[in-house]
């Protein structure tokens, strides 16, 4: 128990009150303590609660800087992550005839690719998040959690734009082929919690980059492949029933396949619901984002030395 | 009760192989000088102090001034301060909110205009939306941008990022204010009102933390100066004395720490220090680009009837810009202290950091022999731009090169070429 209480903070709250900030509005003046001790993560996260107002800031300008000097804007948010998915339909779809559980495969595609998408490139800018903050990291305080939280808002971003293109694909559908693919009803919010749960993931794996990557620059060429890879294993190419029974153990091992599933069964209706795969795929993320959590919060004095 | 007690404060670095990267390097290089202190091992890694067992407690309302040569630890206990980098050893404890101005411009994003940099600031110190928008008049004003507003702050020149940071930065009610040196940039009439701005605040209560190469400065608003060398403390109390006693350290034994390549001395002479000074005749820690500077070489020979030749090289970013030298030998007198003094003309520099080299060759009147002194790195300064950027389309083709002379431009009419 007091190694957990250790690992987790709970022992030492002092640091939470560093300097920086106090309580204006009550204009109380907060004494603060600077110590070498590691602080823990339940007192970060208290910090990052209290530093809440800024990860907008963060989000706002991790997204901005990505479409600021383009000229056609607003033309790249939509055509970049649509350009893979018209590929992978002509590929896999219509070359390569991948079964698609029923629907059209485009639409069984942009679902996966959707939902997949807001994992991929979380994990790719939560990775180099202390990098990018560089400037500010060493420079001023704030919670450095903020860092790799906030690098999941331009993913969001893109995800939002699938979703709108996935929304205009089922019209285009429900008008031309007279099919209503998606499925109105409570079970949306179960989508919801895919997303989230894909954005948690991609948060967990993260914590475990980004430190990762300020010590090795490996991390940062390999991290694409690796999430690559990590596609191949989750069912967004190919639906999970066309996996032969004796190797879906690797659909347990993998929590992105119940992420999946679960979002095209709430949107689709397609599959079926995935439970426990569910249930062990929460189990791993969250062995993951605490081990990343810890992890993170300890190093993260040192890495900011070494930025 | 005091508004900081410092206790036992330490910060040490492994430098090695393991931390090889690039930017430690970068800092390794920064820090060259303390090194020679630092405990060698072949192991590979080795542990460097930055700082060591520094203690002290500062009351409300002291304006302390730290003084010391490069490398001294300074930048290093600001940030630790400034919960920037965590300690290794001791402890701090604060009453109030901290503000640091660590760099120039930092905690600024330079593609986001003033309004919106203002704001994420004042978000990073706790200060709620709405306070901080009332409070956006005032700080513009003080800073005198109220012009530039919507222009992002990359097309700002690098007296006015000051002027931002330090209005910014005095605006957001700190109980402490960290400052690093910032005031060495900046127009003289600029600085003058930072350094009363401070020093009533000060009066009002404000802690303030003011790092500078600039004694004048520090001797006109300091209560108490800590003199940090190679890590710790080493005298700490009153102003004049402190700074008297630094002083005398530094012209006697050549402060030219930065270098240990290099010869200073030899059977004729001693280079005893080199410094950047504005044409009053005052230490500056930066240049502004529109004033002439100079940078003084002070020697001391030790035999009399000598003639001296003097030269610098001046880089940047690694690059030898040019290498300039006194046109002829000058005579010297009676053994004694000299200065010897190259005027850097304005408009001629880029707002860059520069590193100059300095050499001396000294020759006895009745020899043929030459005696050449040279200090590798022996000075770094900034140079600073005060003037208004211009229209944001060209203002960025305005900064490329490591010099920016101002050039005689002139455009006519081709007068065409009667032909026979």
């Amino acid at each position: 128990m007091r190694v957990l209480r250790r690992l987790f903070g709970l022992a030492e709250p002092a640091l939470s009150d560093g300097p920086g900030l106090d309580d204006a509005a009550q204009g109380r003046q907060r004494k603060w303590v600077i110590e070498p001790v590691r602080v823990g993560f339940v007192a970060r996260a208290q910090e990052l609660w209290r530093y809440r107002r800024i990860l907008w800031f963060f989000s706002e300008r991790r997204i901005k800087e990505r479409y600021e000097d383009t000229t056609l804007g607003k033309f790249w948010l939509f055509a970049r992550p649509l350009m893979p998915v018209v590929i992978g339909t002509v590929i896999f779809g219509r070359m390569l005839e991948v079964p698609s559980d029923g629907v059209p495969y485009f639409l069984f595609y942009l679902a996966g690719m959707s939902c997949w998408r807001i994992f991929e490139r979380s994990v790719l800018w939560v990775t180099r998040s202390l990098d990018q903050n560089r400037g500010l990291i060493k420079k001023v305080y704030f919670p450095r959690l903020i860092a790799p939280i906030s690098s999941v808002a331009p993913a969001a971003t893109e995800f939002g734009v699938l979703f709108i293109l996935l929304l205009v694909a089922i019209a285009y559908y429900y008008v031309h082929d007279g099919v209503f693919y998606l499925r109105v009803g409570p079970q949306l919010l179960v989508a919801l919690g895919a997303v989230s749960m894909a954005a948690f993931l991609a948060i967990a794996v993260g914590l475990w980059t980004s430190v990762l990557q300020v010590r090795h620059k490996d991390v940062q060429y390999s991290i694409r492949y690796f999430t690559q890879l990590w596609q191949y294993v989750t069912p967004v190419i190919f639906p999970l029933s066309s996996i032969p029974e004796r190797f879906r153990f690797i659909a347990f091992l993998n929590p992105m396949t119940s992420v999946v599933e679960m979002y095209k069964w709430a949107l689709l209706g397609i599959g079926e619901f995935p439970g426990a795969e569910l249930i062990a795929g929460l189990a791993i993320t969250l062995v993951i984002f605490a081990t990343g959590a810890v992890y993170f919060t300890r190093s993260e004095a040192a890495s900011v030395d070494r930025l | 009760m005091d508004s900081l007690v410092v206790d036992g404060l330490g910060k040490c670095y492994m430098l090695g192989r393991e931390s090889e990267g690039k930017s430690t390097r970068s800092f390794w290089q920064r820090l060259r000088s303390p090194l020679a202190g630092a405990a060698e091992s072949t192991s590979g890694t080795r542990q460097f102090w930055a700082l060591k067992d520094v203690s002290f407690r500062v009351e409300p309302g002291t304006i302390l001034g730290i003084i010391g040569p490069n490398g001294a630890g300074k930048t290093t206990l600001l940030k630790i301060l400034a919960h920037v980098i965590t300690p290794t050893t001791g402890r701090v404890v604060g009453v109030g909110r901290v503000v640091s101005l660590l760099e120039l411009g930092a905690g600024f994003d330079p593609d986001l205009p003033a309004r919106d940099n203002i704001l994420m600031n004042a978000a990073i110190l706790g200060i709620t939306r709405h306070e901080a928008q009332r409070r956006i008049p005032e700080i513009l004003e003080f800073a005198e941008v109220e012009q530039f507003v919507t222009s992002p702050l990359r097309h700002y020149s690098s007296g006015m990022y000051l002027r931002l940071a330090f209005s910014v930065a005095i605006h957001m009610n700190p109980q402490i204010l960290l400052a690093d040196e910032i005031l060495a940039v900046g127009d003289s009439a600029f600085q003058e009102r930072c350094l009363q701005k401070v020093a009533e605040l000060g009066r009002n209560g404000l802690t303030v933390l003011f790092v500078s190469h600039d004694m004048d400065a520090i001797l006109r608003i300091c209560n108490r100066v800590m003199w940090l060398h190679s890590g710790e403390a080493r005298r700490l109390g009153d102003p004049e004395e402190v700074v008297d006693e630094y002083q005398n350290a530094v012209w006697s034994q050549a402060d030219i720490g930065q270098s240990e390549r290099g010869r200073r001395s030899n059977r004729l002479a001693e280079i005893l220090s080199v410094r950047l000074v504005s044409a009053a005749g005052r230490d500056i820690g930066g240049a502004p680009a529109s004033e002439d500077t100079f940078i003084k070489i002070r020697f001391r020979t030790a035999k009399p009837s000598l003639s001296v030749k003097c030269a610098l090289d001046l880089s940047t970013k690694g690059q030898l810009i040019f290498r300039t030298s006194d046109e002829q030998a000058r005579r010297l007198g009676e053994a004694g202290v000299y200065e010897a003094l190259a005027k850097i003309p304005r408009d001629l520099l880029a707002e860059l950091p520069y590193v100059a080299t300095v050499g001396c060759i000294f020759k006895k009147d009745d020899e043929t022999k030459e005696y050449p002194l040279v200090i590798y790195n022996a000075l770094s300064f900034l140079v600073f731009a005060t003037e208004q950027p211009d229209l944001p389309a060209s203002g960025r083709l305005d900064r490329v090169g490591f010099i920016a002379p101002k050039l005689e431009w002139t455009v006519r009419e081709e007068v065409p070429v009667a032909r026979a």
